[in-house]
């Protein structure tokens, strides 16, 4: 509701409205008038009033006939009838017909003040539960929204709590024992990150991404993604490397989610080459793109598993030993690479290892900045940022 | 430090809450409530320096409600809010992804579920202080 309710008064007689406009002189409100149904409909129809307040008896279209109309118009529209023969039957005739209230003439100021605050505020309800209604649907469109307040509500309870636990007891732990805290933060923390990657993958819609698009400079992504993945490269004693080929060229596209793209491959490679061996992640400009592979000495991937492996849910038979997975990564991969203008590639030899290779179309030179793309767009609020 | 701030949570998760405080009581008093409309009540009787504000409460997001109300109420304008959902990164679409979060009154921010006790410390003690100054201005 506006800051000063609109209040539509449809009255034939004069009296009635200057006297209306007279009890509402004191109060913060925007008084509009209307002599008839017909005019009265107009100005409900383009104002939009908070509260409408209509004479039932009236030359023309009589007060019900407007009550029906105005449901038509804009069923949230409260109104409040005013009648002249205060009999039951005509008022509760009208709150039948949508009115909310009914105002008997003659009528005190009071009266009408009164009667005029609850119809207002029955409005606010309404618009309430207009906007509730509202966010509701937008959130149930928003899938991944509501998955990820189920899943990341409860592990946030366990791991706010180990915070504060591990705050309270600082002074009687042993030092081993605030070590295993860290490790349970640390794993726990793992696991937040997981759920919320994923899902930001899942919910990955190519034209969301699209909106945020600008120029990325290539190699503090591969920088990103490779941090990333190294944790668990060290936990198998394996290492990843990075080798960027001259300077490379921007591309057109969303940070966030191409390094995603790039973390499901490098992870993928460390998850599928046996301990001590060696990942590397190249990137060079070639004929107005940029290529990105991602080279392993693992296992490699049998020739009739090649087909399949970017479907969703897909994983290969030769890797159902120990590693666990939801077969995701690599098709969400490609949604990526492909929202980015690009395509995804793989080679493969059993025993010897396997190759994925991202193209990207480089950015123009000359188009660095395009009008339009701010490359804070999509950035999180910085914390300093008060305004 | 000559008395403690007085500081309101609104969440509907009691497992939370109580990881919450067990990190804020040394520092603050905090008064909690489970339920949106018994935490705007509270809010509306007494005077907090600080509000910890869930998103996702009840029937949708009643948290924003609450914020809104607020926005629009001359004397709680001036209460900072600290909103702390797990869903930061879903609230820009319900408000058709413009900015990450529209500002409902003078100083608000925004934190992730979990919340690290140094980064929550941090950004309460950044908020009082904001809050401090707005109230002397006027």
């Amino acid at each position: 509701m506006a800051e000063r309710p609109r209040i539509l008064i449809i009255d034939d007689e004069d009296v009635v409205l200057d006297s209306c406009q007279l009890v509402f002189e004191g109060e913060d409100y925007e008084v509009v008038t209307a002599r008839d149904g017909t005019v009265g409909l107009e100005r409900a129809a383009e104002l939009r009033p908070d509260l409408i307040l209509v004479d039932l008896m009236m030359p023309g279209i009589s007060g019900f006939e407007v009550l029906g109309k105005l449901r038509e118009i804009d069923p949230t529209l409260v109104a409040i009838v005013i009648t002249g023969y205060s009999t039951v039957n005509s008022a509760v005739e009208a709150m039948k017909q949508g009115a909310f209230d009914f105002l008997p003439k003659p009528f005190t100021p009071d009266e009408l003040r009164m009667i005029t605050r609850r119809g207002l505020e029955k409005r606010r309800l309404v618009l309430e539960a207009i906007a509730l209604r509202r966010e509701r649907e937008l959130l149930r469109e928003n899938f991944a929204a509501i998955i990820s307040h189920e899943l990341r509500s409860p592990l946030a309870a366990v791991q706010q709590n180990l915070f504060g636990l591990a705050a309270e007891l600082e002074d009687q732990l042993t030092d081993a024992q605030k070590e295993r805290f860290a490790r349970l933060k640390g794993r726990l923390g793992d696991l937040i990150g997981m759920v919320q990657t994923w899902l930001k993958a899942v919910s990955v819609s190519v034209d969301k991404i699209r909106e945020s698009f600008a120029p990325v400079d290539l190699p503090p992504v591969i920088a990103q993604a490779v941090e990333t993945v190294q944790p668990h490269a060290t936990r198998k004693e394996m290492t990843v490397t990075a080798e960027v080929a001259g300077p490379l060229p921007a591309v057109l596209g969303d940070a966030g989610t191409l390094t995603e793209a790039l973390v499901n491959l490098i992870g993928n490679a460390v998850k599928y080459t046996p301990a001590g061996g060696r990942v590397t992640v190249r990137a060079k400009a070639e004929a107005g793109q940029v290529v990105l592979e991602v080279a392993d000495d693992g296992v490699g991937i049998a020739a009739e598993d090649l087909p399949h492996l970017f479907g969703d849910f897909y994983r290969a038979r030769s890797s159902a030993g120990s590693e666990s997975g939801a077969g995701l990564g690599l098709a969400l991969t490609k949604r990526i690479v492909e929202a980015h203008a690009g395509t995804v590639a793989v080679a493969s030899t059993v025993g010897k290892g396997t190759t994925f290779t991202i193209r990207l179309p480089a950015q123009a030179a000359g188009t660095q900045n395009p009008a339009g793309t701010t490359p804070a767009a999509s950035s999180t609020r910085d914390p300093g940022d008060q305004s | 430090m000559s008395e403690r701030k007085q500081l309101i949570m609104i969440d509907d998760d009691p497992d939370f809450t109580e990881g919450i405080k067990s990190i804020l009581s040394k520092h603050y008093d905090l008064d909690i409530f489970h339920n949106p409309k018994d935490g705007l009540a509270a809010l509306q009787k007494k005077r907090y320096d600080l509000l910890l504000l869930d998103i996702m409460m009840g029937r949708g997001a009643e948290g924003l409600m609450i914020a809104r109300k607020m926005g629009a109420d001359a004397t709680l304008r001036t209460v900072p809010v600290l909103i702390i959902t797990s869903i930061r990164e879903q609230i820009a679409f319900l408000f058709g992804s413009q900015a990450l979060h529209p500002h409902f009154v003078a100083h608000d921010e925004l934190l992730e579920k979990p919340v690290e006790p140094k980064l929550l410390l941090e950004r309460i003690e950044f908020l009082l202080k904001a809050g401090a100054k707005e109230r002397e201005g006027k």
